[in-house]
Protein backbone atom coordinates (compact mmCIF):
# COMPACT_ATOMS: atom_id res chain seq x y z
CA UNK A 1 0.00 0.00 0.00
CA UNK A 2 1.24 3.44 -0.87
CA UNK A 3 -0.79 5.42 1.58
CA UNK A 4 0.66 8.92 1.87
CA UNK A 5 0.14 11.94 4.04
CA UNK A 6 -0.43 14.05 0.97
CA UNK A 7 -3.38 14.88 -1.16
CA UNK A 8 -3.72 16.42 -4.63
CA UNK A 9 -6.17 18.92 -6.04
CA UNK A 10 -8.29 17.17 -8.70
CA UNK A 11 -8.36 20.21 -10.99
CA UNK A 12 -4.88 21.71 -10.80
CA UNK A 13 -2.86 18.80 -9.37
CA UNK A 14 -1.34 20.86 -6.56
CA UNK A 15 0.31 18.68 -3.94
CA UNK A 16 -1.30 19.43 -0.59
CA UNK A 17 -1.11 18.51 3.03
CA UNK A 18 -4.73 17.67 3.86
CA UNK A 19 -6.19 19.80 6.63
CA UNK A 20 -7.95 18.21 9.57
CA UNK A 21 -11.32 19.89 9.22
CA UNK A 22 -14.03 20.25 11.81
CA UNK A 23 -17.68 20.05 10.83
CA UNK A 24 -18.80 23.32 9.28
CA UNK A 25 -15.37 24.18 7.91
CA UNK A 26 -14.46 24.14 4.24
CA UNK A 27 -11.14 23.50 2.52
CA UNK A 28 -10.41 25.22 -0.78
CA UNK A 29 -7.43 24.58 -3.03
CA UNK A 30 -5.06 27.52 -2.45
CA UNK A 31 -4.07 27.62 -6.11
CA UNK A 32 -7.25 27.14 -8.15
CA UNK A 33 -9.88 27.71 -5.49
CA UNK A 34 -11.73 24.40 -5.89
CA UNK A 35 -13.78 23.26 -2.92
CA UNK A 36 -11.76 20.27 -1.73
CA UNK A 37 -13.74 19.01 1.20
CA UNK A 38 -16.53 20.02 3.45
CA UNK A 39 -17.25 17.53 6.21
CA UNK A 40 -20.92 17.19 7.03
CA UNK A 41 -22.54 16.36 10.33
CA UNK A 42 -23.64 12.70 10.56
CA UNK A 43 -23.04 12.24 6.87
CA UNK A 44 -23.66 8.49 6.83
CA UNK A 45 -26.79 8.56 8.97
CA UNK A 46 -28.31 11.43 7.02
CA UNK A 47 -27.46 9.93 3.65
CA UNK A 48 -29.08 6.67 4.76
CA UNK A 49 -32.25 8.42 5.96
CA UNK A 50 -32.51 10.64 2.88
CA UNK A 51 -31.98 7.74 0.47
CA UNK A 52 -34.81 5.78 2.11
CA UNK A 53 -37.09 8.80 1.77
CA UNK A 54 -36.02 9.41 -1.82
CA UNK A 55 -36.50 5.77 -2.75
CA UNK A 56 -40.05 5.80 -1.38
CA UNK A 57 -40.89 9.13 -3.05
CA UNK A 58 -39.55 7.95 -6.37
CA UNK A 59 -42.47 5.71 -7.26
CA UNK A 60 -45.36 8.17 -6.81
CA UNK A 61 -43.42 10.84 -8.67
CA UNK A 62 -42.87 8.62 -11.69
CA UNK A 63 -46.23 6.86 -11.76
CA UNK A 64 -48.80 9.40 -10.56
CA UNK A 65 -50.08 12.05 -13.00
CA UNK A 66 -48.19 15.34 -12.69
CA UNK A 67 -50.56 17.58 -14.56
CA UNK A 68 -53.65 17.54 -16.71
CA UNK A 69 -55.11 19.70 -19.44
CA UNK A 70 -58.59 19.86 -20.98
CA UNK A 71 -59.11 20.94 -24.60
CA UNK A 72 -62.57 20.93 -26.24
CA UNK A 73 -63.92 18.65 -23.53
CA UNK A 74 -61.16 16.03 -23.88
CA UNK A 75 -58.87 15.63 -20.88
CA UNK A 76 -55.23 14.47 -20.91
CA UNK A 77 -52.91 13.81 -17.98
CA UNK A 78 -49.18 13.26 -18.12
CA UNK A 79 -46.62 11.43 -15.97
CA UNK A 80 -42.84 11.31 -16.24
CA UNK A 81 -43.13 7.93 -17.93
CA UNK A 82 -45.94 8.83 -20.34
CA UNK A 83 -43.82 11.69 -21.72
CA UNK A 84 -41.13 9.15 -22.62
CA UNK A 85 -43.74 6.85 -24.19
CA UNK A 86 -45.24 9.71 -26.22
CA UNK A 87 -41.80 10.47 -27.69
CA UNK A 88 -41.34 6.79 -28.49
CA UNK A 89 -44.68 6.70 -30.32
CA UNK A 90 -43.57 9.57 -32.52
CA UNK A 91 -40.45 7.63 -33.54
CA UNK A 92 -38.22 9.99 -31.57
CA UNK A 93 -36.62 7.07 -29.79
CA UNK A 94 -33.12 8.59 -29.38
CA UNK A 95 -34.65 11.56 -27.54
CA UNK A 96 -36.98 9.25 -25.64
CA UNK A 97 -34.03 7.19 -24.41
CA UNK A 98 -32.12 10.30 -23.30
CA UNK A 99 -35.14 11.66 -21.41
CA UNK A 100 -35.78 8.25 -19.85
CA UNK A 101 -32.18 7.90 -18.68
CA UNK A 102 -31.77 11.43 -17.33
CA UNK A 103 -35.12 11.76 -15.61
CA UNK A 104 -35.99 8.22 -14.48
CA UNK A 105 -33.26 5.61 -14.82
CA UNK A 106 -30.19 7.44 -13.52
CA UNK A 107 -31.96 9.09 -10.57
CA UNK A 108 -33.37 5.69 -9.55
CA UNK A 109 -29.99 3.97 -9.84
CA UNK A 110 -28.31 6.82 -7.95
CA UNK A 111 -30.76 6.68 -5.05
CA UNK A 112 -30.58 2.87 -4.91
CA UNK A 113 -26.78 2.96 -4.86
CA UNK A 114 -26.62 5.59 -2.13
CA UNK A 115 -29.18 3.57 -0.15
CA UNK A 116 -27.06 0.43 -0.52
CA UNK A 117 -23.76 2.14 0.29
CA UNK A 118 -24.94 4.19 3.25
CA UNK A 119 -26.89 1.20 4.57
CA UNK A 120 -23.80 -0.98 4.49
CA UNK A 121 -21.71 1.72 6.14
CA UNK A 122 -24.39 2.45 8.75
CA UNK A 123 -24.64 -1.19 9.83
CA UNK A 124 -20.86 -1.64 9.35
CA UNK A 125 -21.35 -4.51 6.92
CA UNK A 126 -18.65 -5.13 4.41
CA UNK A 127 -19.44 -6.01 0.83
CA UNK A 128 -17.03 -6.55 -1.99
CA UNK A 129 -19.21 -4.49 -4.35
CA UNK A 130 -19.09 -1.36 -2.17
CA UNK A 131 -16.16 0.02 -4.17
CA UNK A 132 -17.89 -0.57 -7.51
CA UNK A 133 -21.14 0.99 -6.31
CA UNK A 134 -19.30 4.00 -5.01
CA UNK A 135 -17.56 4.52 -8.36
CA UNK A 136 -20.80 4.20 -10.31
CA UNK A 137 -22.51 6.66 -8.02
CA UNK A 138 -19.70 9.14 -8.52
CA UNK A 139 -19.89 8.91 -12.32
CA UNK A 140 -23.70 9.12 -12.43
CA UNK A 141 -23.83 12.38 -10.53
CA UNK A 142 -23.70 14.68 -13.54
CA UNK A 143 -26.35 12.81 -15.54
CA UNK A 144 -29.19 13.23 -13.10
CA UNK A 145 -31.34 16.04 -14.41
CA UNK A 146 -34.37 16.17 -12.13
CA UNK A 147 -34.03 19.88 -11.43
CA UNK A 148 -33.64 20.59 -15.15
CA UNK A 149 -36.83 18.60 -15.73
CA UNK A 150 -38.56 20.80 -13.17
CA UNK A 151 -37.57 23.86 -15.19
CA UNK A 152 -38.93 22.08 -18.29
CA UNK A 153 -42.26 21.61 -16.47
CA UNK A 154 -42.39 25.32 -15.64
CA UNK A 155 -41.75 26.37 -19.24
CA UNK A 156 -44.27 23.82 -20.53
CA UNK A 157 -46.86 25.16 -18.08
CA UNK A 158 -46.38 28.70 -19.34
CA UNK A 159 -46.82 27.53 -22.93
CA UNK A 160 -49.88 25.43 -22.10
CA UNK A 161 -51.62 28.14 -20.11
CA UNK A 162 -52.11 29.95 -23.41
CA UNK A 163 -54.06 26.97 -24.76
CA UNK A 164 -56.16 25.75 -21.84
CA UNK A 165 -56.39 25.72 -18.03
CA UNK A 166 -54.05 23.31 -16.23
CA UNK A 167 -54.59 21.00 -13.28
CA UNK A 168 -51.77 19.71 -11.09
CA UNK A 169 -51.67 16.23 -9.63
CA UNK A 170 -49.98 14.40 -6.75
CA UNK A 171 -47.21 13.24 -9.04
CA UNK A 172 -45.95 16.81 -9.31
CA UNK A 173 -45.92 17.33 -5.54
CA UNK A 174 -44.07 14.04 -5.04
CA UNK A 175 -41.64 15.09 -7.78
CA UNK A 176 -40.90 18.43 -6.09
CA UNK A 177 -40.31 16.62 -2.80
CA UNK A 178 -38.01 14.18 -4.61
CA UNK A 179 -35.93 17.05 -6.01
CA UNK A 180 -35.54 18.54 -2.52
CA UNK A 181 -34.49 15.14 -1.14
CA UNK A 182 -31.94 14.47 -3.90
CA UNK A 183 -30.45 17.95 -3.46
CA UNK A 184 -30.09 17.37 0.28
CA UNK A 185 -28.67 13.95 -0.47
CA UNK A 186 -25.85 15.21 -2.68
CA UNK A 187 -25.00 18.02 -0.28
CA UNK A 188 -24.86 15.70 2.73
CA UNK A 189 -22.86 12.95 1.09
CA UNK A 190 -19.23 13.31 2.12
CA UNK A 191 -17.25 11.46 -0.55
CA UNK A 192 -13.99 11.50 1.37
CA UNK A 193 -15.55 10.09 4.54
CA UNK A 194 -17.36 7.39 2.56
CA UNK A 195 -14.16 6.23 0.88
CA UNK A 196 -12.31 6.22 4.23
CA UNK A 197 -15.03 4.12 5.84
CA UNK A 198 -15.12 1.70 2.93
CA UNK A 199 -11.38 1.20 3.19
CA UNK A 200 -11.61 0.78 6.96
CA UNK A 201 -14.35 -1.84 6.60
CA UNK A 202 -12.28 -3.76 4.09
CA UNK A 203 -9.22 -3.75 6.33
CA UNK A 204 -11.23 -5.00 9.32
CA UNK A 205 -12.70 -7.69 7.13
CA UNK A 206 -9.27 -8.79 5.93
CA UNK A 207 -7.96 -8.94 9.50
CA UNK A 208 -10.94 -11.00 10.64
CA UNK A 209 -10.62 -13.61 7.90
CA UNK B 1 5.45 26.71 3.69
CA UNK B 2 6.70 24.55 0.88
CA UNK B 3 6.84 25.69 -2.73
CA UNK B 4 3.76 24.93 -4.77
CA UNK B 5 4.39 21.76 -6.73
CA UNK B 6 2.32 19.50 -8.93
CA UNK B 7 1.66 16.10 -7.46
CA UNK B 8 2.78 14.48 -10.71
CA UNK B 9 6.21 16.15 -10.62
CA UNK B 10 6.70 14.65 -7.14
CA UNK B 11 5.76 11.22 -8.44
CA UNK B 12 2.17 11.04 -7.24
CA UNK B 13 -0.96 10.18 -9.21
CA UNK B 14 -4.39 11.01 -7.88
CA UNK B 15 -7.05 8.40 -8.58
CA UNK B 16 -9.80 10.02 -10.67
CA UNK B 17 -12.54 7.96 -9.08
CA UNK B 18 -11.81 7.93 -5.36
CA UNK B 19 -9.15 10.61 -4.86
CA UNK B 20 -6.55 8.23 -3.45
CA UNK B 21 -2.98 9.46 -3.93
CA UNK B 22 -0.58 6.80 -5.23
CA UNK B 23 3.21 6.87 -5.61
CA UNK B 24 3.98 6.10 -9.22
CA UNK B 25 7.29 4.31 -8.72
CA UNK B 26 5.99 0.76 -8.64
CA UNK B 27 4.19 0.98 -12.03
CA UNK B 28 0.91 -0.34 -10.69
CA UNK B 29 -1.75 0.84 -13.07
CA UNK B 30 -4.80 0.40 -10.88
CA UNK B 31 -5.79 2.20 -7.71
CA UNK B 32 -5.15 0.16 -4.55
CA UNK B 33 -8.31 1.49 -2.95
CA UNK B 34 -10.95 1.41 -5.68
CA UNK B 35 -9.32 -0.67 -8.42
CA UNK B 36 -9.97 1.82 -11.20
CA UNK B 37 -7.31 2.54 -13.82
CA UNK B 38 -4.86 5.22 -12.78
CA UNK B 39 -4.08 8.05 -15.15
CA UNK B 40 -1.91 11.03 -14.33
CA UNK B 41 -4.00 13.04 -16.82
CA UNK B 42 -7.15 11.99 -18.63
CA UNK B 43 -6.01 9.70 -21.49
CA UNK B 44 -6.03 11.36 -24.93
CA UNK B 45 -7.79 14.32 -23.39
CA UNK B 46 -7.20 16.74 -26.24
CA UNK B 47 -8.02 14.31 -29.05
CA UNK B 48 -11.21 13.07 -27.44
CA UNK B 49 -12.40 16.51 -26.46
CA UNK B 50 -11.78 17.97 -29.90
CA UNK B 51 -13.51 15.03 -31.64
CA UNK B 52 -16.57 15.42 -29.41
CA UNK B 53 -16.54 19.17 -29.81
CA UNK B 54 -16.32 18.94 -33.60
CA UNK B 55 -19.27 16.52 -33.81
CA UNK B 56 -21.40 18.68 -31.55
CA UNK B 57 -20.50 21.73 -33.61
CA UNK B 58 -21.74 19.98 -36.77
CA UNK B 59 -24.95 18.86 -35.06
CA UNK B 60 -25.55 22.34 -33.72
CA UNK B 61 -26.38 23.51 -37.27
CA UNK B 62 -29.39 21.19 -37.91
CA UNK B 63 -30.45 21.76 -34.29
CA UNK B 64 -31.00 25.42 -35.05
CA UNK B 65 -32.24 25.21 -38.64
CA UNK B 66 -34.88 22.47 -38.42
CA UNK B 67 -38.12 22.78 -36.43
CA UNK B 68 -37.88 21.49 -32.85
CA UNK B 69 -41.65 21.01 -32.69
CA UNK B 70 -44.75 21.43 -34.80
CA UNK B 71 -48.08 22.61 -33.44
CA UNK B 72 -50.78 20.88 -35.46
CA UNK B 73 -54.14 22.60 -35.22
CA UNK B 74 -57.03 21.12 -37.19
CA UNK B 75 -54.73 19.80 -39.88
CA UNK B 76 -52.65 22.96 -40.32
CA UNK B 77 -49.09 22.57 -39.10
CA UNK B 78 -47.04 25.38 -37.57
CA UNK B 79 -43.35 24.42 -37.24
CA UNK B 80 -41.19 26.12 -34.61
CA UNK B 81 -37.43 26.36 -34.50
CA UNK B 82 -35.63 26.90 -31.18
CA UNK B 83 -35.31 30.63 -31.88
CA UNK B 84 -38.91 30.82 -33.09
CA UNK B 85 -40.20 29.37 -29.82
CA UNK B 86 -38.32 32.01 -27.85
CA UNK B 87 -39.60 34.85 -30.04
CA UNK B 88 -43.13 33.56 -29.55
CA UNK B 89 -42.74 33.45 -25.77
CA UNK B 90 -41.40 36.99 -25.64
CA UNK B 91 -44.08 38.26 -28.07
CA UNK B 92 -46.84 36.87 -25.88
CA UNK B 93 -45.48 38.75 -22.88
CA UNK B 94 -43.71 35.85 -21.10
CA UNK B 95 -40.44 37.75 -20.99
CA UNK B 96 -38.76 36.06 -17.99
CA UNK B 97 -39.56 32.56 -19.30
CA UNK B 98 -38.50 33.60 -22.79
CA UNK B 99 -35.17 34.82 -21.45
CA UNK B 100 -34.75 31.61 -19.45
CA UNK B 101 -35.21 29.50 -22.59
CA UNK B 102 -32.93 31.86 -24.53
CA UNK B 103 -30.17 31.36 -21.95
CA UNK B 104 -30.64 27.59 -21.64
CA UNK B 105 -31.02 26.66 -25.29
CA UNK B 106 -29.04 29.26 -27.24
CA UNK B 107 -26.56 31.15 -25.07
CA UNK B 108 -25.39 28.18 -22.98
CA UNK B 109 -24.78 25.72 -25.85
CA UNK B 110 -23.07 28.25 -28.11
CA UNK B 111 -20.86 29.68 -25.37
CA UNK B 112 -20.02 26.12 -24.35
CA UNK B 113 -18.86 25.30 -27.87
CA UNK B 114 -16.71 28.44 -27.94
CA UNK B 115 -15.46 27.95 -24.37
CA UNK B 116 -14.34 24.35 -24.85
CA UNK B 117 -12.77 25.40 -28.16
CA UNK B 118 -10.78 28.10 -26.37
CA UNK B 119 -9.66 25.67 -23.66
CA UNK B 120 -8.43 23.28 -26.34
CA UNK B 121 -6.55 26.01 -28.22
CA UNK B 122 -5.04 27.22 -24.97
CA UNK B 123 -3.66 23.80 -24.02
CA UNK B 124 -2.57 22.95 -27.53
CA UNK B 125 -0.62 26.16 -28.13
CA UNK B 126 0.56 26.40 -24.50
CA UNK B 127 -0.71 29.93 -24.08
CA UNK B 128 0.55 31.63 -20.93
CA UNK B 129 -2.70 32.60 -19.24
CA UNK B 130 -4.16 33.22 -15.83
CA UNK B 131 -4.72 29.52 -15.14
CA UNK B 132 -6.99 30.16 -12.17
CA UNK B 133 -9.40 32.22 -14.25
CA UNK B 134 -9.44 29.60 -17.01
CA UNK B 135 -10.06 26.82 -14.50
CA UNK B 136 -13.07 28.76 -13.22
CA UNK B 137 -14.29 29.03 -16.81
CA UNK B 138 -13.92 25.27 -17.20
CA UNK B 139 -15.85 24.73 -13.98
CA UNK B 140 -18.72 26.92 -15.20
CA UNK B 141 -18.82 25.10 -18.54
CA UNK B 142 -18.94 21.72 -16.83
CA UNK B 143 -21.64 22.83 -14.40
CA UNK B 144 -23.93 24.58 -16.82
CA UNK B 145 -24.09 21.89 -19.53
CA UNK B 146 -26.98 19.85 -18.20
CA UNK B 147 -29.33 22.83 -18.01
CA UNK B 148 -29.61 22.91 -21.82
CA UNK B 149 -31.73 19.76 -21.63
CA UNK B 150 -34.55 22.07 -20.55
CA UNK B 151 -35.98 22.32 -24.07
CA UNK B 152 -35.92 18.56 -24.59
CA UNK B 153 -37.79 17.88 -21.34
CA UNK B 154 -40.31 20.59 -22.19
CA UNK B 155 -40.99 18.90 -25.53
CA UNK B 156 -41.50 15.52 -23.91
CA UNK B 157 -44.15 17.09 -21.64
CA UNK B 158 -45.87 19.03 -24.44
CA UNK B 159 -45.93 16.10 -26.87
CA UNK B 160 -47.52 13.95 -24.19
CA UNK B 161 -50.15 16.43 -22.95
CA UNK B 162 -51.23 18.12 -26.17
CA UNK B 163 -52.56 15.19 -28.14
CA UNK B 164 -56.27 15.54 -28.79
CA UNK B 165 -56.69 14.40 -32.38
CA UNK B 166 -57.39 17.85 -33.83
CA UNK B 167 -54.77 19.65 -31.75
CA UNK B 168 -51.35 18.02 -31.52
CA UNK B 169 -47.75 18.90 -30.77
CA UNK B 170 -45.23 16.81 -32.70
CA UNK B 171 -41.51 16.75 -31.92
CA UNK B 172 -39.32 17.82 -34.84
CA UNK B 173 -35.97 16.55 -36.14
CA UNK B 174 -34.07 19.37 -34.41
CA UNK B 175 -34.92 17.79 -31.02
CA UNK B 176 -32.71 14.77 -31.76
CA UNK B 177 -29.86 16.97 -32.98
CA UNK B 178 -30.15 19.29 -30.01
CA UNK B 179 -30.20 16.45 -27.47
CA UNK B 180 -27.09 15.05 -29.15
CA UNK B 181 -25.37 18.45 -28.93
CA UNK B 182 -26.06 18.64 -25.18
CA UNK B 183 -24.87 15.09 -24.51
CA UNK B 184 -21.75 15.42 -26.68
CA UNK B 185 -20.70 18.74 -25.12
CA UNK B 186 -21.17 17.20 -21.67
CA UNK B 187 -18.86 14.35 -22.68
CA UNK B 188 -16.42 16.87 -24.16
CA UNK B 189 -16.29 18.82 -20.90
CA UNK B 190 -15.84 15.59 -18.96
CA UNK B 191 -12.95 14.49 -21.15
CA UNK B 192 -11.10 17.77 -20.94
CA UNK B 193 -8.50 17.74 -18.18
CA UNK B 194 -8.13 21.17 -16.50
CA UNK B 195 -4.76 20.08 -15.08
CA UNK B 196 -3.33 20.47 -18.57
CA UNK B 197 -3.93 24.21 -18.25
CA UNK B 198 -1.69 24.25 -15.19
CA UNK B 199 0.94 21.93 -16.64
CA UNK B 200 1.62 24.36 -19.47
CA UNK B 201 2.34 27.36 -17.28
CA UNK B 202 6.08 28.06 -17.07
CA UNK B 203 6.23 30.25 -13.99
CA UNK B 204 3.97 29.01 -11.26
Amino acid sequence: MNSTNYDACPECDLLLKPAQLKIGEKAHCPRCGLLLSRPRKQSIERTFALSITGFILFFPSVLLPMMGITVLGDANTGTLLSGVIALFNENMWPVAIVVFLASIMFPLVHISLSLLISGHLYFKRSNRYLVTWMRWMYHLDEWIMLEVYMLGIIVACVKLMAIAPLKFGWGLYAFIALIIITTLLTSNLDNRLFWQRIEQLRKENNNAS
Amino acid sequence: MQAKTNALSQGFIRCDDCGFLVKTGNHSLSCPRCNSHLHARHPHSLQRTSALLFSSFLLYIPANIFPIMTVNQFGAGDPHTIAGGIVELIDSGMIPIGLLVLVASILVPSSKLIGIGLLLLCTHFRWQINARRWTVMYRIIAFVGRWSMLDIFMISILVDLVNFGEVQIIAGPAATAFAAVVILTMFAAENFDPRLLWDNQKNL
